[in-house]
This record gives structure tokens, sequence and C-alpha cells, in this order.
């Protein structure tokens, strides 16, 4: 049996009466794959919020490797490799690429914490470790010296997933990295994602369901806050209950 | 053109010397230390203003600490114009370290007005409640100790020591901005959650540029003092925010220079406007009105954005 990266148990949040996140429990072993869908509100980003920090759950523990996290600030959570994507695809418009990527990286430079970090100019110096190999993986190397703010939307977010990677991450959580992305750009992000498979812990949401089928080996299913199925993937979308929530209960009686 | 505005600190360093040496003996040598002087403390308020994206309302809190820092120093202890500095700049640092961790957990309106109540709090501590050892109202006049040439009742000496300290906070800054720590601080400007899950504290790096800001205003306050030889509630009035919210703001916040530029206009305005115009503020009130609504950027930034614009047409016209 595979050691458990993460655990939720019993985790609740309510947002002014609405229950977002009701008693969710949770697990994801080493090296597992694992997708969340479920409609829209359903509350899968407020899992992962609750899972990296953000939020703190009203109710209900968060393990990591067997340590409680329940209430540890995110960037702590982080510096233990539990790394995250956005839903809206979240990276500083103002600033060029690269200095994207140095803003990532500085905390595993050899200088992180020290004098230097105050006063060496990294802007002319740009030579923060691992950041060309970092977009080099994701293949936007060549952008480095470009504006955020002037590249197409499906660059930011390999952008963002590239970031993540650089991050020396344990536990991979993306939040739809496939949304709004061309079929172009949806095959090289999978293409990704599947070369990290077997290095790495990642959990996966996602609507465009067909396109995880293979490549999650447990699926999840939320709908109203709660997680109302699990299990081997091509299973799972077959579930009644499951098909309800995504077709609605009216739609049915029509 | 872009990379003598982005890179060349010794260029804008010279610009800065030699406009004011210009300025200074075309003009008066009095007048113009006290613009040098205020645009150090605009270079101080807007590390957390063009910086951090935090606009205090409340900044002559901390230039007035410093004020009263040197002054109190120099009444009660030695009349040493270094340690009454040195003790300016601590009294902003102390003020930074212990209001720091409040106000920086805040931003937009509450950032600003939280600075405001510890602002009133110090001004009535000036005015009232110490008035015993601060003159109160009157507040307190001082001489400082002279050493051979090193003598800051002579308005040359102390012009030239004002601008060198000028130059050496701006460079300071310079060397911040370009720094790990100065994309931090953009950041935590742009999305500061984004910074967090990055993996990084953005409370403790916020109290750092924080108390940065407070010692470089209280520096700019002890320099004041210097200058003028008296420190009065004057300095920590909260109505006069103002002044230096429309210093930045002129400039272009988030430039060195920007903030030299906007210090220098703001003081051109309210020192030569005011013997033409008898309601100045007026034309203070409609420039600010003009500033946020069609001229967000500032001086700096309007003509950064023009040499951008002709760099970009130069290269287009070259690829064709
Ligand atoms: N900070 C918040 N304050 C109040 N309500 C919130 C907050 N965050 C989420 N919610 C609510 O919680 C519910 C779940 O939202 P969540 O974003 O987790 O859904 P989701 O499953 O990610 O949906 P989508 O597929 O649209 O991304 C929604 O009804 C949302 O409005
Ligand atoms: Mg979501």
């Amino acid at each position: 049996m595979a050691e458990v990266v993460i655990t939720a148990r019993g985790v609740t949040k309510q947002f002014d009466g609405l229950v977002a996140s009701s008693n969710v429990n949770f697990e994801i072993c080493v090296g597992d794959t694992v997708g969340i869908i479920g409609p829209n509100g359903a509350g899968k980003s407020t899992f992962f919020n609750l899972l990296t920090g953000l939020y703190i759950p009203d109710s209900g523990t968060i393990t990591y490797f067997g340590k409680d996290i329940t209430k540890m600030p995110p960037h702590d959570r982080v510096g233990l490799g539990i790394v995250r994507t956005f839903q809206l695809v979240s990276v500083f418009d103002t600033m060029t690429v690269l200095e994207n990527m140095m803003l990532a990286r500085i905390r595993f430079d050899g200088t992180y914490g020290k004098k230097r970090f105050f006063l060496r100019n990294l802007l002319k110096s740009r030579e923060v470790d691992g950041c060309m190999k970092a977009l080099d993986t994701i293949g936007i190397a060549g952008k480095c010296d470009v504006k955020v703010s002037d590249l197409p939307y499906g660059k930011k977010r390999e952008l963002e997933i590239a970031i993540a990677l650089s991050m020396d991450p344990k536990l991979l959580l993306l939040d739809e990295p496939l949304a709004g992305m061309s079929m172009v750009e949806i095959t090289e992000i999978m293409d990704i994602i599947k070369g990290l498979k077997s290095k790495l812990t990642i959990v996966l949401v996602e609507h465009k369901i067909s396109k995880i089928l293979d490549l999650v080996d447990t699926l999840y299913v939320m709908h109203e806050g709660q997680i109302i199925c699990s299990g081997e993937p091509n299973m799972v979308i077959c579930d009644p209950a499951v098909k309800e929530c995504y077709f609605g209960r009216d739609n049915v009686c029509y | 053109m872009l990379k003598i505005l982005n890179n060349s600190v010794a260029f804008a360093i010279g610009v800065i010397v030699v406009g004011f040496v210009a300025f200074a003996y075309s003009a008066s040598v009095n007048k113009i230390t006290d613009f040098v002087i205020f645009c150090i403390y605009v270079l101080g308020f807007d590390v957390l203003y063009g910086h951090m994206g935090r606009i205090s309302f409340g900044h002559t809190l901390y230039l007035g600490a410093g004020a009263y820092g040197a002054a109190m120093c120099a009444k009660y202890l030695v009349p040493d114009p270094f340690l009454a500095m040195a003790m300016g700049i601590a009294a902003g640092a102390f003020l930074g370290l212990i209001i720091g961790p409040i106000a920086v957990k805040t931003k937009g309106a509450a950032f600003a007005l939280i600075n405001v109540a510890f602002n009133q709090i110090g001004y009535f501590i000036v005015l009232v409640a110490l008035a015993r050892y601060t003159g109160g109202e009157d507040g307190v006049s001082l001489t400082f100790n002279s050493y051979g040439f090193v003598n800051f009742g002579n308005i040359h000496f102390l012009f030239a020591f004002c601008l060198t300290c000028l130059v050496a906070v701006y460079y300071l800054m310079h060397r911040l901005y370009g720094s790990a720590f100065g994309i931090m601080l953009l950041g935590i400007k742009e999305n500061e959650t984004r910074v967090r899950f990055l993996g990084y504290n953005t409370s403790a790096y916020k109290w750092v540029a924080f108390i940065i800001s407070t010692s470089v205003s209280a520096f700019a306050g002890a320099l004041f003092v210097i200058n003028y030889g008296f420190a009065n509630p004057g300095f920590m009035d909260p109505a006069r925010n103002v002044e230096v919210i429309f210093a930045a703001l002129i400039g272009g916040p988030g430039t060195e220079l920007g903030a030299v530029v906007g210090g220098t206009a703001y003081m051109v305005i309210s020192n030569y406007l005011a013997k033409y115009i008898a309601r100045w503020e007026m034309f203070l009130g409609a420039a600010l009105l003009i500033i946020a609504f069609g001229f967000r950027k500032g001086i700096m930034g309007y003509v950064r954005e023009l040499v951008e614009k002709r760099i970009k047409a130069n290269a287009m016209a070259a690829e064709k």
C-alpha cells in the first residue's frame, strides 16, 4: 500500500449559510493521479482552496504525510510541496515571462533570505537558478522577455503550469488546466501532464471529462459541496447519481 | 532611450544633481534644499504606494516622527546633527516596526485610514500629551553643533549634504527595486494571493517594506528639522498628507525618478504658484482631478509610454 500524501477528513466550509464544502473525505496516495469533476458551483475550487490554505475549514482536518496542516498558512504548505494553479489564470501581467519565473524561483536561490536578496540586481543579472530550464520544459523559453500581458491566454496558462512545476511540487493541484485552451494547446498540456504522471502526485479539476478519463486513476464527483461518487473513472461516469447531477432531475422528467 | 530610463541610474543621478545645483543657484539655495528633502520624503512614501500598491493617508506621522526624534535628541541629549538624524530615523523605524504588522494586513481604504488614525494619535501626542517636552503648538527651536566645515548652519554645506542624501536614498531605492525583494513587492501589488502561493510569507515582506518607507520618511523629517532649526506639530499634521500623495501621483508612482520629478513639481507649484495666485490650493485640487482621471501614470509614466511606443514603432519598421 503506497503512502498517503494528503487526507481530508470531514472537511466542511460555509459561506454565509451556503455550504460550499460539506463533510468531504478525500485521500490520495503517492504517485496517483486523481480527477475531480462536478457541475458549476459544486465546490471543487473551494476544496482546492481548503487543501492549499486559502480558506480554513469550519470543521474537519487535513493532513499531509501524516502531519496536521488544517490551519497552516498557504506559504508554509507551498514550502512542503503543495503547489497549485488557479482556475482563473493567475500570473503577473505587469512582468515579463522571465520575471514571473524568477519570482517563483528566488526561494530556491542560494541568496534567498540573505543580504543580496535585497540588493542584487536581479533584472540585470537574470541568473536565478532553474528559470530557463523550467521555461524550456513547457516550450516558452523563447518568450522570456515578453510582457505577460502581451501573451495569448493559452500561453499564460502554460506559463502558470511551468511556474508550478518549477517549484519542486510533491503534490500538484491543477484547477481546470484545459479551460479556455485551443485544441493544439490542450494536446500540449495533456502531454505535459502525462509526462508528469509517473513523477508526481496530481489532483486535477476538470470540466472536459472525456479528456481526463484515461489519464486519472480515480475520479471523484462533487455536487453541492459533497463527494457523491468516487472510483474507477469509467465506472463513475456511468453512475446514475452522477448522470442526474449533471443533467438534472428536471431534465429527466421532461 | 528606454534603456537609459530603466538602467542608467548614473544618468538619472547626474540629471538630479546637475538639475538641483542649477536650480538652487539660480533661484534660492535655501528653498531648493527644502525641495531636495521633500523628494526624499516622496521616495519613502512611494515604496508603499508605487511599489506595494498601498496608499497611506497618514505618512506625515513618520515624517513628524523623524522631525521630533531629531529635535528631542538635539534638545535633551546632545545637539549633534548626525546623532539627531540617527534618532529621527530610529523613531521612524520604530513606528514602522510596531504599526507595520497591523497596517500591512489591510489594503485600499483600510490601509489609508489606519495610517490616518495613527497619524491623529501622533499629532495629539506631540501637540498636547507631551507638550511639556515638545513645546506644544509652538514647537522647539534648535541649534546644532558644527565641526569645522561640517556646519549645518551654512546653507551651501547643508544643500550639498541634503543632495548627497537624496542621491544615496535614490541609489538605495534603485538597488532595492531591481532586487528579488523589489520584484516581490510588485507581485504583491498586482496579486498578493498569488505571491503567497509561490511560497512567500508576504506579510513579512510587506512589513519590511513598511519599515523602509517609514524610516526614509523619518529621515526626511530629521533633515527638515536641521534645515529649519525648529520642529513644530506642522510636520505631523494629518491635513498635510495630500502634499506627498499629490507629489507621488504627479511624478508617476513606481519609479524612483518619478518620485523626484513629482516632489520637485509639487514644490515648484506650492512655492511659486502661491506667489501669484492667492488660492492656489484650488488649482491643486483641479490638477488632482485631472491626474486621477486622465493621467494616472504621472509625468514619468507618460514619458516612458511615449518612449516605449517609439521603440515599438521602430522595431516594426525594422521588421519590414
Ligand atoms: N469566497 C467565497 N465567498 C462566498 N461564496 C463562495 C466563495 N467561494 C466560493 N463560493 C461559493 O461556493 C460554491 C462553490 O464554488 P466553487 O468555486 O468551489 O465551485 P466549482 O465547483 O469550482 O465551480 P466551477 O466549475 O464553476 O469552477 C459556489 O456557490 C460559490 O458561489
Ligand atoms: Mg472552480
